[in-house]
């Protein structure tokens, strides 16, 4: 068998399964990467129209807090969404109380309100007059002519760990259910804690299903607009895309929002790598472990 | 031959007759495409208001209203939509009549889009403004009728605020004395925070004429800036940042703020709805704050010319101009006020320019900047003010 393939694929130049392949490549090709090459492409582009680094120095020259406001936002978020979910998805997986079920139907509801909604939301919910603000003058707990200041950092990260949190627990919490009960039972009966058996248990056995949510978070955050639209547009500073969205809205400038979007593109390219290094090895592993079995 | 394909057949010639009657049919009826940037308001003005009601006058057109979204990003849509018709060269393009911004017509008077036709309207007699006959310094006399004008103004809670500053003197002054309850939305957040900043420049360096009207445009100019922009700095130290423009009228309304720069008729609107106090105020300050108007403009290949003339013309009818466009909508009229009087009640009259009078809009109501001073004062802002 393998060898009648090999053949055919020397006569023809492409394998008949080649054609096969062709219209989800090419749409791929389409849709995907050559928006992303373009994209790149433009960025590089002078207004006059040659090539040039200008964009770049206009992006460092104006918005260069920014790009470091979204860089906090977007890792110290995606830890604090992760662990958040981590404890939550234990909690889940451990316990098997009628409290725990019904979390475990209600908990999802978030991923399916989209983040404009839940910008709205946030946007009355966190206001100095808000709703919460309102709450916590009501139980003494602060003064309403003093409330609390959210339209910043702090609601932004109230803002995504909502919509984002639940996100995470599904896709950690199921690879906590592919764990066997009988790890958790052995490493009990051996006399570990709950706490170790989330760090060395849960945790370690379920890492590539971590890794596949902290990459997805994160790139959700690099790429959201509405929610840092809503709550923080006017303010100094603010993310990347509300900055992409004034380039293109007010100058008609997509040299300068191309660069801004390179730099957005570098940032998820990082976890990218991380994440595609990892499963490599992962297979070479197996692959090992295979060949050591035959 | 079996069965499903005679049946197969026998409903493509069914379907067929019917088509064919049915475009036999539509060829009577002109379908005028109307295509429209702006908030969803400008979506129902045309397709629940301003469609039904033309058709009935003019059984003979219909209009089909679509919607591309608000701000200069609805127009530029508009724009993409235009431009890729004139580079396709095609004889004749969709859209027949479009409503847009004021950026928008420095970029279709560049590229060569649109029709000359607004001085063969019979309600161009009508038109005063000089919005009309410029447009951020470009001139558009014949290719843009306005359908409305929208203009910004300082809004006011009266339970804190006595006496409302008149000047932007006084409103620097009250800032200062009051910290925290004058808000803005900055200029990525709407288009209200980009007015006052306007104005605010405007204001420091008393050249209006020459960024607004008569330029021309001197780098210089753009580097006398740094002085009025660490000002504006010194003073949003004071000011609570709102979340857009929709942010500062409900901060208004929950009492965060006290006072802050809205859109009239976005202010009228939401106190028609009960979003707002009743008891908010306006106040136009000397020098002065921008306003923009919307344009009617009719595509240069565009399929139904003479058709879409007779919407605009509709449209900016001193009748329909009163009943829909002050009444219903809260905007200032695209054509002269004075026209209208007859057609509105008094009480109305009075609320659109109670606050703000007619003398208010004509010694303070000013353009925003010609487009490559606005660029400038938007990129200043970002340059200055960390």
């Amino acid at each position: 068998m393998a060898v009648t393939q090999t053949r055919l694929r020397h006569k023809g130049g492409i394998p008949p399964y080649g054609l096969l392949l062709l219209p989800a490549v090419g749409f791929m090709l389409l849709v995907y990467a050559y928006p992303f090459v373009s994209s790149v492409i433009t960025s590089f582009v002078s207004p006059s129209g040659g090539l040039s680094l200008v964009n770049f120095q206009k992006t460092i020259d104006l918005y260069l807090k920014d790009i470091v406001f979204t860089l906090l936002v977007t890792t110290s978020n995606t830890v604090m969404i992760l662990v958040a979910a981590i404890m939550f998805a234990v909690y889940l997986r451990m316990s098997d109380t009628a409290v725990s079920r019904l979390l475990s139907h209600i908990y999802k509801l978030g991923i399916f309100i989209p983040f404009v909604v839940v910008a709205q939301m946030m946007r009355s919910f966190l206001a100095p007059h808000g709703m919460l603000n309102v709450a916590l003058a009501q139980l003494g707990l602060i003064n309403i002519d003093r409330p609390l200041q959210l339209f910043n950092y702090a609601g932004l990260t109230f803002g995504f760990m909502w919509k984002l949190v639940p996100f995470a627990v599904l896709i950690v919490h199921g690879g906590f259910q592919m764990i066997d009960n009988s790890y958790l039972e052995a490493a009990r009966s051996t006399g570990a804690r709950l706490f170790h058996v989330v760090t060395r248990i849960l945790v370690p056995m379920n890492k590539s299903s971590i890794l596949v949510a902290t990459v997805l978070v994160y790139a959700q955050i690099v790429s959201t607009f509405t929610l840092p639209y809503m709550l923080i547009g006017g303010k100094i500073p603010t993310t990347i895309t509300v900055d992409i969205a004034h380039r293109v809205n007010y100058f008609r400038d997509f040299g300068v929002a191309n660069a801004l979007g390179v730099v957005s593109y570098v940032f998820v390219l990082v976890t990218a790598v991380y994440y595609l290094k990892n499963s490599m090895k992962q297979h070479q592993g197996k692959k090992v472990k295979e060949v050591v079995h035959a | 031959m079996n069965r499903p394909l005679t049946l197969i057949l026998a409903m493509l010639v069914v379907a067929g007759t019917l088509f064919a009657g049915g475009s036999s049919e539509s060829s009577d009826q002109t379908r005028l495409v109307y295509m429209t940037a702006g908030d969803t308001n400008m979506l129902a003005l045309g397709q629940n208001v301003l469609g039904p009601q033309f058709t009935a006058e003019h059984p003979d057109i219909s209009l089909m209203t679509i919607h591309t979204g608000p701000g200069n990003a609805g127009s530029q849509r508009i724009f993409e939509k235009l431009l890729a018709e004139s580079e396709s060269n095609k004889e004749s393009w969709d859209v027949d009549v479009a409503m847009v911004h004021q950026i928008f017509m420095k970029w279709a008077m560049e590229k060569d889009l649109l029709m000359p036709f607004a001085k063969d309207l019979d309600t161009w007699q009508y038109v005063t403004s000089p919005f009309a006959k410029s447009s951020l310094g470009v001139d558009i006399t014949g290719y843009a009728m306005p359908m409305f004008h929208s203009q910004t103004a300082l809004a006011f809670n009266p339970e804190y605020v006595k006496n409302p500053p008149k000047t932007f003197e006084e409103l620097e002054q009250w800032v200062k004395d009051h910290p925290g309850k004058f808000g803005y939305n900055g200029i990525k957040g709407g288009m209200s925070g980009v007015s006052f900043t306007v104005a605010w420049v405007y204001w420091k360096t008393g050249n209006y004429e020459k960024y607004a009207v008569t330029g021309p445009f001197e780098q210089s100019e753009v580097d006398s800036w740094e002085g009025a922009f660490k000002d504006l700095a010194e003073f949003n130290k004071n000011v609570t940042f709102t979340s857009g423009n929709v942010g500062t009228l409900d901060a208004l309304n929950r009492g965060e703020i006290w006072m802050g720069p809205v859109w009239v008729d976005m202010f009228f609107t939401f106190m028609n709805e009960g979003k707002l106090d009743p008891q908010t105020r306006m106040i136009l300050p000397a020098p002065g704050m921008p306003g923009q108007p919307m344009y009617f403009v009719i595509p240069r290949k565009a399929r139904h010319p003479e058709a879409a003339k007779k919407f605009v013309e509709f449209v900016t009818s001193p009748d329909v101009q009163a009943r829909e466009i002050v009444q219903r909508f809260n905007w200032y009229p695209g054509i002269d006020g004075s026209y209208l009087k007859d057609s509105i009640p008094q009480e109305t009259f009075d609320k659109v320019y109670g606050d703000v009078t007619p003398e208010d809009l004509q010694k303070y109501g000013l353009a925003f900047p010609i487009a490559d001073y606005f660029d400038a004062m938007l990129e200043s802002y970002e340059r200055w003010i960390h």
